[in-house]
């Protein structure tokens, strides 16, 4: 089982891991470099034989793409099931993108659960499928179903004694564009039969059709929307709608969704986050969903939305609406309230907010690219300009680079990435970088773990998915091999020291003779290193010196340091504040100090 | 049993998803079943918290608006973002200050939906106790008190005692038998 962190997939790896431990369970586990690393490995297991499983988030697969589209043609041995979280919302992604659309165009199985219990339910069904179609199969659980919680249960689990064997096929495993035209028609066919198979899955695509009966509207819904619909009706008491699942939207149940079509006069398509099942019906005279304007396009599809679009279309079609419409007087009274807005911040002492800090006050008006972690809060600090997807600080700094020196202007460029993300993607644009002579300064955020999806292991750190020692890379001997000739590493703590180094960075960066410069600021993660990371805490305090400039709260933007109405002044809150004592130097007037011991209380 | 759905809600780093946990253990034990949806990653950083958790027959792990039997705020203005989740009759259990609580103009939509609320200074509590991160365990103690369906203040207590990591289990006991007696002597 192979996998790369990020929200809302983090969770599996680590819950197989303690799964492995409880039941004595031979699996071998890895947190892979990035997706279509553990895309690779888990195929190379899937074709020896094994029964292999790849988890990710959603835009996680769109890295692992390459792997995946060629993986489909090539098939399967044993068996090789992808889990693939989508993100509906997005609550901690940068799309809304639809796995089940990534299925489709790779042409391989999907499974979408609409519970938790469904999903273990599905794992152990991809499996099977996997392995008696010899093809990759797509899980497809969204937010909910990943971050949700439902007791489920098991039957004893047990070790797959297969040993792994590779029977050499190179027209096959190592297949040239004539041969993977036949590969192809192979895959056609395989899908065409799981379609029929899946006519008549009844655990996972079922109705409750009345034999005979004609209806005004009928509902088809899969995936966490299912659920929800499923609620409504049983809240309502009513039974007058019938409703077809449908769990595996590709390849699709054509024949059974013909027969719930030929029921109803009309029927509404519930699904996330894209439209995958109203484009497999046919007759779109009867389907009301995206491309009729009932269901929103964007968002996530929550009870309150789900509620109103079943509402408004049982009044359109002169049926009898749900009990009562939803009470939006709550809705407008919390609008009037003005309630604070609650950006996500930093924690108090995170390593990385004294870097930007520094970078900020080093070269302010730089460009400043910026990449995919916790630190992309550093927005709110004025320090990210930009963010595309993972690696893509350093190869947009190097975009902005040659965009401008094309026109002979010197454009301040600062990048800003994190360890994992740089050994997920950032080697590749380095080398780039490197190799085509662009000029930037690269910090990377060195807080010894991948912090933003839960505290996962780093290449780095030579620590492995289940805890055992691997190999530590040094980060250092990987920016050198990429041919950087300036590196220097800093602890962000310093800020007077940080500000130098990045002076001295952007300096060597503009020298004619000069490159790019590399900059590790390397400070363990507060939350992950408690201890190591702050070492001797602080009791710090704001003095009458205190002008009320604000640059402290605005451009530190601490969580502990806040404005004391009473006092009129700048003060820390002592329940927050983490004592790393980094506002010491940010403060301009010098207000923020220590409390000395013998002081008390100050 | 009828299906009894709750709202958690508060700031992110104050503990909304143990106290989460702790109910849906609590139901767990005495073999109810839990659904539950809680908020990670990106929008946990100090943002605002919810989580939501449904117990009984159901099957979506989501609490619709104006159907929640209960809400635990661990911040009053979280309380008041979320109190439309809460339904008529709804109970809401606050950390704030029973004095100050609550604000003026959501008298009347709390008086109109008949609400009712019992408010705690949970904060001020748990840094008295020498526990200030214990907030949600000081809102969990007083909750207890009132002896709210499903749940009884012992069997609350009794997962406590079982899941807190062995380093906060005293500090957490403490805190939770101490706010728990300010919620009987709350109690109507």
């Amino acid at each position: 089982m192979t996998s790369y962190p990020g929200t809302p997939s983090s969770e599996i790896l680590p819950g197989a891991v303690k799964l492995i431990r409880s039941e004595g369970l031979n699996t071998y586990t890895e947190w892979s470099t990035n997706e279509k690393v553990a895309l690779d490995n888990a195929f190379a297991a899937a074709i020896a034989g094994k029964r292999a499983a790849c988890c990710m988030k959603q835009v996680g697969l769109n890295v692992a793409a390459d792997s995946l589209m060629s993986a489909a043609y090539l098939g399967t041995v044993g068996a090789l099931v992808i889990i693939s979280c989508d993100d509906p919302g997005p609550h901690s992604s940068q799309t809304e993108q639809d796995s089940r659309l990534m299925a489709r165009l790779a042409k391989v199985p999907v499974l979408d659960p609409s519970t938790p219990e469904e999903a273990r339910q599905m794992a152990a069904f991809a499996l099977d499928l996997s392995e008696q179609f010899k093809v990759p199969v797509v899980l497809r659980p969204a937010i909910r179903v990943c971050h949700a919680r439902q007791n489920i249960s098991w039957e004893r689990l047990q070790n797959n004694e297969t040993k792994a064997a590779f029977e050499k096929d190179p027209t096959h495993w190592a297949a040239t564009p004539r041969f993977r035209f036949l590969l192809h028609k192979e895959l056609n066919k395989k899908l065409a039969d799981m379609s029929r198979m899946f006519d008549t899955l009844e655990r996972f695509n079922f109705h409750d059709l009345e034999e005979g009966k004609r209806y005004a509207l009928g509902i088809i819904a899969g995936g966490v929307p299912y659920a929800v619909v499923r609620d409504i009706f049983k809240e309502g008491d009513r039974h007058d709608i019938p409703v077809l699942k449908i769990g595996t939207p590709y390849p699709f149940p054509e024949r059974l969704a013909e027969e719930f079509l030929s029921a109803c006069q009309k029927v509404m398509v519930i699904e996330e986050t894209d439209s995958v099942i109203e484009y497999f019906l046919r007759d779109k005279q009867k389907v009301l969903g995206r491309l009729s304007g009932h269901v929103p396009s964007e968002g996530e599809l929550i009870p309150d939305v789900i509620y109103n679009v079943i509402n408004r279309t049982l009044k359109e079609l002169s049926l009898d609406p749900l009990a009562e419409d939803l009470d939006t007087s709550g809705a407008e009274l919390v609008s009037s309230l003005e309630l604070p807005v609650r950006r996500p911040t930093l924690c108090p002492g995170c390593p990385h907010r004294a870097s930007f800090f520094s970078i900020r006050k080093a070269r302010p008006k730089a460009i400043f690219t910026s990449d995919i972690g916790c630190y992309t809060l550093g927005l709110n600090l004025g320090g990210v300009d930009t963010c595309l997807d993972m690696g893509a600080a350093i190869t947009m700094a190097s975009g902005f680079y040659q965009a401008f020196a094309q026109d002979g202007a010197d454009q301040p460029i600062i990048a800003t990435i994190g360890d994992s993300t740089f050994y997920h993607s950032g080697t590749a644009g380095l080398l780039n970088a490197v190799y085509n002579d662009a000029r930037f300064v690269l910090v990377i955020l060195d807080n010894e773990i991948t912090a933003m999806t839960g505290m996962q292991p780093t290449p780095g750190l030579g620590v492995r998915a289940d805890g055992s020692k691997g190999r530590a890379i040094s980060l250092e001997q990987v920016v050198r091999g990429c041919g950087v000739e300036f590196l220097e590493i800093v602890d962000p703590y310093d800020i007077k020291a940080m500000t130098r180094v990045v002076k001295k960075a952007a300096e060597y960066v503009s020298d004619p003779n000069g490159g790019i410069a590399v900059i590790i600021a390397r400070h363990p993660c507060v939350i992950a290193y408690r201890d190591q990371a702050i070492t001797e805490r602080k009791e710090l305090t704001v003095t009458e010196d205190c002008v009320e400039c604000n640059l402290c709260i605005e451009r530190f933007e601490c969580p502990a340091l806040y404005r004391d109405e009473k006092l009129g002044r700048t003060a820390i809150n002592p329940v927050l504040c983490s004592g790393c004592g980094v506002c010491i130097d940010v403060c301009p007037k010098g207000a923020i100090v220590e409390v000395r011991k013998s002081d008390g209380n100050g | 049993m009828e299906t009894v759905n709750f709202v958690l809600c508060g700031l992110g780093g104050q503990g909304v998803l143990f106290m989460t946990k702790i109910l849906a253990e609590t139901a767990l034990s005495k073999g109810i079943k839990v659904m539950g949806a809680e908020t990670h990653g990106m929008a946990q950083r100090g943002g605002s918290v919810i989580s939501h958790l449904r117990l009984g027959e159901v099957q979506s792990s989501l609490v619709r608006s104006g159907t929640a039997h209960f809400l635990l705020a661990l911040d009053e203005n979280e309380a008041y973002r979320y109190l439309p989740f809460l339904g008529r009759k709804g109970r809401l259990y606050v950390n704030a200050d029973p004095g100050l609580f609550p604000r003026q103009e959501v008298r009347p939509y709390i008086k109109d939906k008949g609400i009712t609320y019992h408010c705690l200074p949970a904060t001020k509590e748990a840094m008295h106790l020498g526990a200030p991160m214990a907030s949600n365990l000081a809102l969990v103690g007083f909750f207890s008190a009132f002896d709210e369906e499903p749940f009884s203040s012992g069997e609350i207590r009794e997962t406590i005692e079982r899941i807190s990591p062995s380093r906060f289990r005293d500090l957490n006991l403490k805190v939770f038998d101490a706010c728990h007696a300010i919620g009987r002597e709350n109690m109507p």
